[in-house]
């Protein structure tokens, strides 16, 4: 509290710079919408490289913000050219930190992949299957969701500028949602990931209602064969027999919901096992 | 103490108005985004005020202790200063179903235990208590746990009748608040009336636990159950909704948050719940409770067993929010009247 | 419930939650991962600690964590912890200096049972870390030596750069009125004493007298189910063996529910217990045997 460098990983005032790899730029967006909380932020840093916001760029950076995912050998070199510049990384939403949509291609052959998309010109095209930047180098940080939510980027910011490390949560969206008291979508005959996907967006879909889609990945011992059960069996639950009997979802297309963005490496439903017991 | 009145709908109507002019008042309101579903809230008017529910979703437990709740601020100056957070504004808590008086109580008592809380007793004392009489669903248990007619805690506690409520005035402070509201003396036929009320509400309840409180923790202390406390996990998401909707659970976690000058910030309390998969973890990376199953057990055990002996009275109420909430369908009554059959089928 | 104007509107109702002030009064690296603080309340009053008791300790911002005395009580100027750098916390609490500050609550729980323990021989088993709360439990025996009988440390450390307190070490092996027993897990070039685990010196080389020995057991989870056997075998009862048992306290009092081990709290009924107190509590899941492990 009292320690002569407050911030004691950067002996200066830190230089950071955002970039992005296969991706909607969705995060960074997110980011600049922070307004008047990121001039805050910009008392403690200075940035150098920022395409989305400024114009000006530097090679030289201490932090290296990264969103989306590696696609091209081209930017497995980057990735890592970026790793061994910067002195602390943070990967920026799911795409960068675990997998998002851009891992669902690997479901076909590369070639299929680049014939589908780029039709005639598929053979001037190089593509590699798509991976988070955390599938090719370490990341100090890593901020879940898409986009990434704000509050827990900011919490990300402070533990780095107070040198202190911060733990992806490991709890179901579940736990966010009753905290803010919210109606669980099931009762309202939806089906959610909420109880197999990990929180720390505050639960900001279903505050309004809508079901989580599971965007910030499966929490570490996520009981993927509870939610088989419980989305297909005769239960006695009559909240969950309404949703059961309305949505009558088979193994695949519970899969197929969960694949969206869970898909590095392959999402194999038969190998789905939570791992504490 | 012990008086019975009568607040017709319009009186009450008035009395609410008139309350909530007076200071802030939590009760059960429509939510604004989902209509339909009820929760705890800050009124704003009386209209606001759905004293006809069924269950929240997050007990009333919340008016006392907030599911994130500041203790203190802090500047990391040299030295630090460190701020107590005062809270000091009083309340008035309605809508309390008798399942939600008796879960008050028992967080009274928990806390209360030495050494004790001082949170928990000062937000109690902030605030007067009104209760209302309901009917159950499908999920609602309370008759069996003698929760269903309680009324401990409550200042006033209304019944419906045909041309209103019929109020019981037992406290002081009770009689106190009806200065602000226009009620007659309750006659027979009103009375009457709210024994029905109460008839009814025991002759809808579907769900029961087979055995008394005392017969299911000795069941439970024998703990034999390893196959079904697994059968339990099998189904179980760890999500700890279990928790986070029980009117009698108080565990919680303290963490801190800096500000961003990240030269202040606060020390922030917040309910936590056993079921995590990290509840039980040290600093070490041992986690003692690491095994889902165990984590199950734990949860019925606590609930039925342990705070049992310590405190008289198992510390569930019958309300059913747990049973609702868990979408893997994992029922307390079924599984406990599961237990309780296994038992006896050995014995 | 009292009404609006009956209003206690100045009680510090969070009190319980809020720390006092201590100063750094020295800080000395006894490992690459262990530092001791000395500290001192702000308020010049002593905490007035047992032996094998914890408090919380903090830093705005950086959170609170539990941590045991590692000083007798019979120093009374001052107290003393061994942080290990192992999270946020931790890792800052290694940045401090003297002079810093640090917020403390406590003392809690039930610590060694010192008057229990008076006239009888002392075995302090102390596995790496375990022997900073043991140090307060030896250096109460060595202040008032002549109220116990033998005081005898067996302590293994993982690796003798890991080695905790070696100037109190070398205070405790110079003293002909304490036995030590040293071993390492795995020795290095300069290491000339045993190896091996802590279990293989208190075998081999310790014979007490079971009737009017107490052992003061405190180490990894691992090592609890291990010492027991080996102390039974030596003929004593679970009632005369004291284990120090680690939950994630965060509130000390018996309410945040972390500590929870069956039935008890760790924080409240602990936690120092007797072995005795443990035996029939499944989630005592340290004193286990091995083959109880998925019971």
């Amino acid at each position: 509290m009292s320690r002569e460098e407050p911030i004691p990983r950067f002996g200066h005032k830190p230089q950071v710079a955002f970039f992005d790899f296969a991706c909607c730029e969705g995060c960074q967006l997110s980011v600049l919408q922070l307004e008047e909380r990121l001039l805050e932020i910009l008392g403690h840093v200075d940035v150098v490289t920022w395409r989305e916001a400024m114009t000006e760029q530097s090679t030289e950076y201490d932090i290296a913000f990264c969103e989306g995912s590696v696609t091209t050998e081209e930017d497995v070199e980057r990735i890592k050219r970026i790793r061994e510049q910067a002195d602390v990384l943070v990967t920026l939403g799911s795409c960068a930190s675990g997998g998002c949509h851009n891992e669902l291609k690997n479901q076909w052959s590369m070639d299929e992949v680049r014939r589908v998309v780029y039709g005639d010109a598929a053979d001037t095209i190089s593509t590699i299957p798509s991976r988070p930047v955390t599938a090719v180098v370490d990341a100090d940080y890593r901020v879940f969701g898409c986009p990434v939510s704000l509050p827990e980027f900011m919490t990300v910011v402070n533990a780095m500028l107070t040198g202190q490390s911060h733990q992806p949560p490991n709890q179901p969206v579940c736990v966010e949602c009753k905290l803010n008291d919210y109606v669980c979508v099931y009762e309202m005959g939806k089906v959610c990931l909420g109880p197999v996907t990990r929180c720390g967006c505050n639960a900001i879909c279903t505050a309004y209602g809508d079901p989580c889609q599971g965007c910030r990945g499966l929490m570490d011992a996520a009981n993927i064969p509870a939610m088989l059960k419980a989305l297909k069996r005769e239960q006695a639950h009559a909240i969950m027999c309404a949703v059961v009997q309305r949505h009558e979802l088979s193994d695949d297309e519970i899969a197929a919901k969960l694949r969206i963005y869970n898909n590095w490496p392959e999402f194999d439903l038969k190998e789905a096992q939570p791992d504490d017991d | 103490m012990g008086r019975e009145l009568v607040m017709t709908r319009e009186g009450a109507q008035s009395f609410f108005g008139r309350l909530i002019e007076e200071g802030p008042v939590m009760g059960p309101r429509e939510r604004i985004s989902q209509p339909g579903f009820v929760m705890f809230d800050w009124l704003d008017s009386a209209g606001q005020l759905r004293l006809k529910y069924t269950t929240t979703t997050i007990p009333p437990k919340k008016a006392f202790f907030p599911p994130r709740q500041p203790l203190f601020e802090f500047e990391s100056s040299q030295p630090p200063t460190i701020t107590a957070v005062q809270e000091a504004t009083a309340f008035t808590l309605v809508g309390v179903h008798p399942c939600d008086l008796a879960a008050l109580e028992m967080l009274d008592d928990a806390y209360a235990q030495e050494p004790a809380e001082a949170c928990w007793p000062a937000a109690r004392a902030r605030a007067r208590v009104i209760g209302v009489d309901c009917l159950p669903d499908e999920y609602c248990f309370c008759f069996g746990f003698g929760t269903c007619y309680g009324r401990e805690g409550a200042d006033l506690f209304l019944t419906p009748i045909g041309r209103g409520y019929l109020v019981e005035v037992l406290t002081e402070a009770g009689g106190g608040m009806l200065r602000l509201s226009d009620v007659e003396d309750a006659t027979d036929a009103d009375r009457e009336q709210a024994a029905a009320f109460r008839r009814a509400k025991s002759e809808r309840m579907t769900a029961s636990i087979d055995a008394s409180p005392a017969e299911f923790a000795d069941i439970l202390e024998e703990d034999d159950f390893g196959e079904l406390w697994r059968e339990v996990a099998s189904r179980c998401y760890s999500c700890g909704s279990c928790n986070t909707t029980c009117p009698t659970c108080f565990c919680f976690d303290i963490k801190d948050e800096f500000d961003l000058g990240l030269t202040g910030g606060r020390r922030i309390r917040s309910w936590d719940s056993c079921q995590l998969q990290e509840f039980a973890l040290v600093a070490g990376g041992h986690n003692f409770r690491r095994i889902r199953w165990q984590r199950v057990r734990h949860r019925w055990h606590r609930k039925f067993l342990y705070l049992y002996r310590d405190f008289g009275r198992p510390y569930c109420t019958g309300c059913g929010r747990c049973s609702r909430a868990c979408t893997a369908d994992i029922n307390i009554v079924d599984v406990s009247n599961e237990i309780i059959g296994r038992a006896r089928g050995r014995a | 419930m009292r009404a609006a104007d009956e209003l206690p509107v100045t009680e510090d109702i969070t009190r319980f939650y809020r720390p006092e002030l201590a100063r750094v009064i020295a800080k000395q690296r006894l490992s690459e991962m262990m530092v001791l603080l000395r500290l001192q309340l702000n308020s010049a009053e002593t905490l007035d600690h047992g032996p094998g008791q914890f408090l919380q300790i903090s830093l705005p911002g950086y959170g609170e964590a539990p941590i045991s005395f590692c000083s007798s009580p019979t120093r009374t100027e001052s107290f003393e912890i061994c942080v290990a750098a192992v999270g946020n916390l931790s890792q800052a609490m290694h940045h401090l200096r003297p002079g810093d500050f640090v917020g403390v609550r406590g003392p809690y729980g039930h610590g060694f049972p010192v008057n229990d323990m008076r006239g009888r021989d002392i075995l302090c088993i102390a596995g790496g870390i375990g022997l900073a709360p043991l140090r307060s439990l030896i250096n109460y025996v060595a202040d008032r030596r002549s109220e116990f009988g033998r005081m005898i440390l067996v302590y293994g450390a993982r690796k003798p750069g890991e080695r905790l307190f070696k100037d109190d070490l070398a205070v405790w092996d110079a003293r002909d009125d304490f036995e030590t027993r040293y071993t390492v897990d795995e020795a290095d070039a300069d290491w000339t004493g045993r190896t091996g685990v802590v279990t293989i010196p208190l075998r081999d080389e310790v014979e007490i007298d079971p009737g009017r020995t107490t052992a003061a057991v405190v180490g990894p989870p691992v090592m609890y189910r291990f010492v027991a056997a080996e102390l039974l075998e030596k003929g004593m009862v679970a009632e005369d063996i004291l284990f120090s048992l680690e939950r994630r306290f965060k509130c000390g009092m018996g309410k945040c529910g972390h500590c929870q081990l069956n039935d008890l709290y760790v924080c409240q009924d602990g936690p120092v217990f007797r072995y005795s107190q443990l035996l029939g509590r499944s989630e005592a899941i340290e004193v286990w045997a091995p083959e109880d492990e998925r019971k």
